[in-house]
């Protein structure tokens, strides 16, 4: 049975082509998607391993949590003095102090910004520092920096020129050398910038104290029971940690980091798996049916109905693993172009040779072939169904059975509860709950109302002519194949409509909220991406200093830990907030934060039960477990202006946490002064600061917008892959129909039908299937999409907003791309002979 | 020759001259038409005969446009069609000819009343009342025009086509072997169909057959041996032409 398996997938390599592409097409993302992200945590994981390579102890402030968010927490600083401490106990062969921090670069006065972070680190020579010198000398006076070699050819810097460093202070420095990091020139998406320890301790505002000290085992000793001696002596105010415990703690957040991205990309990857799996399982029906006579007289000389469908799913495997094979090749390098979109997108990811881990071969491997054989059991079961005298009757197409209809009613039944229930304020799940029932039932009636839905939609078809009107039969009268052609594109397009309905309400709902709440006239932020922001508090000094400004408002950012999971909070100055925001509280005062205690969302409360009084334990980095007093309740949809649902005062903020940046400072012009006056005296002011932007309230709400939209936007490119793969499926099932259909199309032509009218008829029905798709799709997600922004908004109702210009510009390109996807066949029907009417078979 | 012995009185619907065609090439080359001459009179029901592959299909497909010639000339009326184009034989079948194959006659998704309509909804012309009612009486199946093809039985079917290739008046109808897969009362009504047609309505009808009682309902044989004509009975009966047909096949032998 296997060589007639395999003589098959031969003779239908034609018939196989476009699948074989889907499958490819699924494959090539997934193992891009792995191997990209693989890559980048590889490439961040190398970067600790080097940095650590040659020390055995990092000594530093003891903290909490090493890392929130893919952030890792900055600690205070130690005294300098702990060297010597250090230095004296046994088994240590060596310990140096270092002081490492934030430190932006400027080259000719415009500042140098990178995706990661700009740092700022003391010298130290090996093995402490992982940094060699390529050209020039090491730093060895204030003033002296030593760039990574990376950055000096990004931005054209050499030895001798003079480079500026703004960290908690401004230094201009002269470029004394270039270094590398191992083996590499510099550190992923980062500008590094190394001077000498005093230097470094003066820009970063440090004193005399430092940021860590490493320390070098003597020979034979074992750093863990270094790391328990030099613990025991300098106390558990420090945190002793080894190079293995920096590495790994370094991949967590990485891995943290990436995690977002690598889910993202590896839904998309699902759902265009999804889509391809419909393709292929439409694919082998078509065959199946195409080839019931064959099947039949193979029954009829004695084959089992077992080892007929054997037959077909060996086939689906030859495929499979052909398919999946050349997708994992493409996917490695489909990885690169990634990167290139998530990049051109915003999401930044850092640069390198790919990894392809053994795991990623299996997966992309496996999941191929799974997906084609999983699609491709129908069709078997159906081959194994043709009974031995089928092979002298002619075929038809078989109703579809009372049981699925009733199933298919069942899920229709359950997905319309789901979203309804979703409507009325339930819970997110039961829109995943909806999402799938819908799924399925499309799956399942989709064969039952193909006939009349493809009449009714294609009733304007009837306006041209008889082709118009044989394509609209045509699609009819083949309910499974159209079906199967329409629900995978219509999953593919309702996906995109889902996610624009849900990115354009969150962008509409926080732009609202925004302008709602905050009242300021002017909002400075960091010009940079940075997930705590970056507004040094000289630039909060400076912007105080403008006359025009009558008061300025610090806003915050911090990591805390809440039980174990990662949680954000906001930091206000309750004294000026009122002034620049009407900020609703629903219980307490935020006037209240001023002596202390945490203001938190309503909804947020109530979920854990709290009330104004209560105690609420928040572990914070530096300081541990802590009690703090609920002080108040804040109107959900203003805590969410505020970007978290915990707030507390400033001072309550620089107690528990070392890091000292202002993510946005809320600016209230004096009487009489217009905002664009207001604007250019801010933005003189704030000339010294390149990284900080002054915007009004306006355009603040449309930078928040447009995150949202970059977003939306990878999402929607990346999804476009699978409505790429439902329109092969188009072009696919017509070429097999017309393969099929050669007698009927001969037959037309010899009663006078032209090359152009047959083309046409081709090319109407393409179009009729990709508006069916286009009707249901939208429909499915504008309805899946107001269930989801419904459920995601909680208690208090977010309006849906409706992008009716996208979703009008998603029903044009699909109906265009249907025309598309129907030429290829359309041009195949043409060529069709008229003589094929009368061929003998 | 043959062509001369025809009463010069006759207008002549179709004209087929010295054509040759030929399928494959060098070793397995076959000359399925090998300078074959035939006249078909209007108004008359001719019959084509001859031994299997002795090109029959061949000459009537090249008659109809829907083939071409290696050489040679082919005519309907006064057009001559091995200067057309693809698309003009299109246009001159959808207007001036009528069909009716062996099997698989009728496009399965359109009812019979469509399938029937087919070339003059293609033409956008609009259908003559009276001369539809005429053929849908004549043909007898006005109930069942509203039924798909895969509803009607294998007469019915042929009579469906038989409707279809009459409806648009052309000026010839071809048929190959369409009584092929009928049983002989079946076979016996479409046969009756098509001589009514040219004696009643003044069509035009070029049948291929295989069987002598077929032929003997037509006006006039034809008889093809290797791709060319070797004999024409007037007027035949049965046993007439199963006579010339078993001199014509001894003398093949
Ligand atoms: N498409 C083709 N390719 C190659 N040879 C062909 C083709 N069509 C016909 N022939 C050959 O041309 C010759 C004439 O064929 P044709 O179909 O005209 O015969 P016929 O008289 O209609 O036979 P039958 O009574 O069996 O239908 C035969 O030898 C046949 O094999
Ligand atoms: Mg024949």
């Amino acid at each position: 049975m296997w060589h007639l398996t395999l003589a098959q997938a031969r003779a239908h390599r034609a018939r196989l082509a476009l699948t074989l592409v889907a499958v490819v097409l699924g494959v090539t993302f997934v193992t891009g998607s792995l191997a990209l992200t693989d890559t980048s945590q590889r490439l961040f994981e190398d970067q600790f391993r080097t940095a650590t390579a040659g020390v055995d102890l990092t000594i530093r402030d003891s903290a909490a949590f090493d890392s929130a968010m893919g952030v890792e927490v900055e600690r205070d600083p130690l005294p300098a003095g702990i060297v010597d401490t250090v230095r004296g106990v046994d088994g240590v062969a060596d310990a140096a102090a270092s002081a490492v921090g934030q430190g932006l670069l400027e080259v000719d006065g415009r500042p140098a910004v990178p995706a990661g972070p700009s740092v700022l680190s003391s010298w130290s020579p090996a093995p402490f520092g992982a940094f060699d010198v390529r050209e020039g000398t090491e730093p060895t006076e204030d003033g002296d920096v030593v760039l990574d070699v990376a950055t000096a050819r990004t931005y054209g810097v050499s030895v001798g020129d003079r480079v500026t460093v703004r960290a908690d202070r401004t230094g201009t420095l002269r470029v004394v050398g270039l270094a590398g990091f191992g083996t590499q020139d510099g550190l992923a998406d980062s500008t590094v910038a190394l001077v000498t320890l005093p230097t470094a301790q003066r820009l970063l505002g440090l004193g005399d104290e430092v940021t860590q000290v490493q320390v070098v085992a003597a020979e034979g000793v074992a750093p863990t029971d270094l790391q328990e001696a030099v613990g025991r002596r300098i106390g558990t105010a420090f945190d002793v940690a080894t190079a293995q415990d920096t590495v790994s703690a370094g991949a967590d957040a990485a891995r943290s980091r990436l995690a977002m991205i690598r889910v993202m990309l590896l839904s998309m990857a699902g759902a265009a798996l999804l889509v391809g799996g419909f393709l292929i399982a439409n694919t082998f029906s078509i065959v199946v049916s195409q080839r019931s006579r064959e099947l039949a007289l193979l029954r009829a000389v004695g084959a089992t109905a077992r080892q007929l469908r054997t037959s077909v799913l060996g086939e689906a495997l030859v495929l499979g693993a052909v398919g999946s094979a050349i997708g994992t090749v493409l996917g490695v390098a489909a990885g690169y172009g990634l990167r290139g979109v998530a990049a051109s997108f915003g999401v930044a990811l850092p640069d390198g040779g790919l990894v392809v881990a053994p795991r990623t071969l299996l997966v992309s491997l496996g999941v191929g072939v799974v997906v084609t054989v999983l699609s491709a059991v129908g069709p078997a079961r159906r081959a194994a169904r043709v009974a031995p005298v089928e092979a002298l009757r002619e075929s038809r197409t078989a109703a579809p059975s009372r049981r699925r209809v009733a199933a298919g009613a069942v899920a229709a039944s359950v997905a319309v509860a789901a979203v309804g229930a979703a409507l009325g304020g339930a819970g997110v799940a039961l829109v995943a709950v909806g999402a799938v029932a819908v799924l399925v039932a499309l799956v399942l009636l989709g064969p039952a109302l193909a006939p009349s839905l493809a009449r009714v939609v294609g009733r304007p078809l009837g306006a041209a002519g008889v082709t118009g009107r044989l394509a609209r039969e045509s699609a009819a009268r083949a309910p499974r194949r159209t079906a199967a052609t329409t629900t995978a594109l219509a999953v593919g397009l309702a996906l995109v409509a889902f996610m624009t309905i849900l990115g354009q309400s969150v962008k509409a709902s926080s732009a609202g909220t925004y302008q709602d709440v905050v009242s300021a006239d002017l909002v400075v932020e960091s010009a940079r991406a940075e997930m705590l922001g970056g507004l040094s508090h000289d630039v909060h000094h400076a912007v105080e200093d403008v006359p025009e400004v009558a008061v300025v408002s610090r806003v915050r950012y911090g990591h805390w830990k809440d039980a174990g999971a990662t949680s954000a909070l906001t930091a206000v100055e309750p004294e000026t907030l009122g002034e620049v925001a009407s900020v609703d509280m629903v219980a307490g005062s935020i006037d209240a934060l001023a002596d202390g205690g945490v203001v938190v969302a309503a909804d947020e409360a109530a979920e854990r039960g709290v009330e104004v009084g209560d105690m609420l334990t928040m572990t914070f980095a530096r300081t541990g477990d802590q009690d703090l007093e609920v002080v108040g309740l804040v109107d959900e949809r203003d805590a969410q202006a505020l970007a978290t649902g915990y707030l507390v005062s400033m001072e309550t903020y620089a107690e528990h946490f070392t890091e000292d940046v202002d993510a946005s400072l809320l600016v209230a012009l004096a009487d009489g002064v217009s905002v664009a006056d207001g604007e250019r005296a801010v933005a003189d002011a704030l000339t010294g600061f390149p990284t900080a932007a002054v915007r009004d309230l306006a355009a603040v709400a449309q930078a928040r917008a447009a995150a949202v939209d970059e977003i939306l936007g990878l999402v929607t490119v990346l999804l476009l892959l699978a409505v790429a793969i439902a329109l092969l499926g188009i072009t696919n099932t017509l070429a097999l129909s017309i393969v099929e259909r050669t007698r009927e199309i001969g037959l037309l032509r010899s009663v006078g039908t032209t090359r152009r009218q047959v083309a046409w008829m081709v090319r109407w029905e393409a179009v009729l299937v990709a508006v069916l798709a286009v009707v249901v799709g939208v429909a499915l997600g504008a309805g899946l999409g107001a269930a989801g922004v419904r459920a995601l908004s909680g208690s208090d109702p977010v309006a849906v907003s409706w992008p009716v210009g996208r979703l009008a510009l998603l029903v044009l390109v699909a109906t265009a791309a249907g025309l598309l996807a129907g030429a290829l066949p359309a041009r195949r029907a043409s060529r069709i002979g008229v003589l094929a009417a009368v061929a003998r078979r | 020759m043959t062509t001369t012995l025809l009463p010069a009185t006759r207008t002549v619907a179709a004209e087929a001259r010295a054509v040759v065609k030929t399928y494959g090439k060098a070793e397995t080359e076959v000359r399925a038409l090998d300078g074959a001459d035939v006249r078909i009179d209007r108004g008359r029901f001719t019959a084509i005969m001859g031994p299997s592959g002795s090109g029959k299909s061949t000459l009537m497909h090249v008659l109809a446009g829907l083939d071409t010639v290696d050489s040679g000339q082919v005519r309907i009326g006064d057009t001559e069609l091995t200067s057309l184009t693809e698309d003009q034989r299109t246009l001159l079948r959808r207007e001036r000819i009528g069909f009716v194959f062996q099997s698989f006659n009728l496009v399965p998704s359109l009812t019979a009343g469509e399938n029937i309509a087919l070339p003059l909804t293609l033409a956008r012309r609009r259908p003559d009342p009276a001369w539809t009612d005429r053929v849908l009486e004549t043909v007898g199946i006005a109930g069942r025009l509203g039924h798909r093809p895969s509803e009607l039985s294998g007469g019915q079917q042929q009579r469906v086509a038989v409707a279809r290739a009459l409806v648009a008046r052309p000026e010839i109808v071809f048929a190959d072997e369409p009584t092929g897969n009928l049983d002989s009362r079946t076979g016996d009504a479409v046969l009756g169909l098509l001589r009514h047609a040219t004696g009643e309505l003044g069509q035009t009808v070029v049948m291929v057959t295989h069987d002598p009682a077929a032929a003997a309902h037509a006006d006039r044989v034809v008889f093809l041996v290797d791709g060319r004509v070797v004999d024409e009975l007037d007027d035949p009966t049965s046993a007439a032409v199963h006579a010339a047909t078993a001199r014509l096949g001894a003398g093949k032998e």
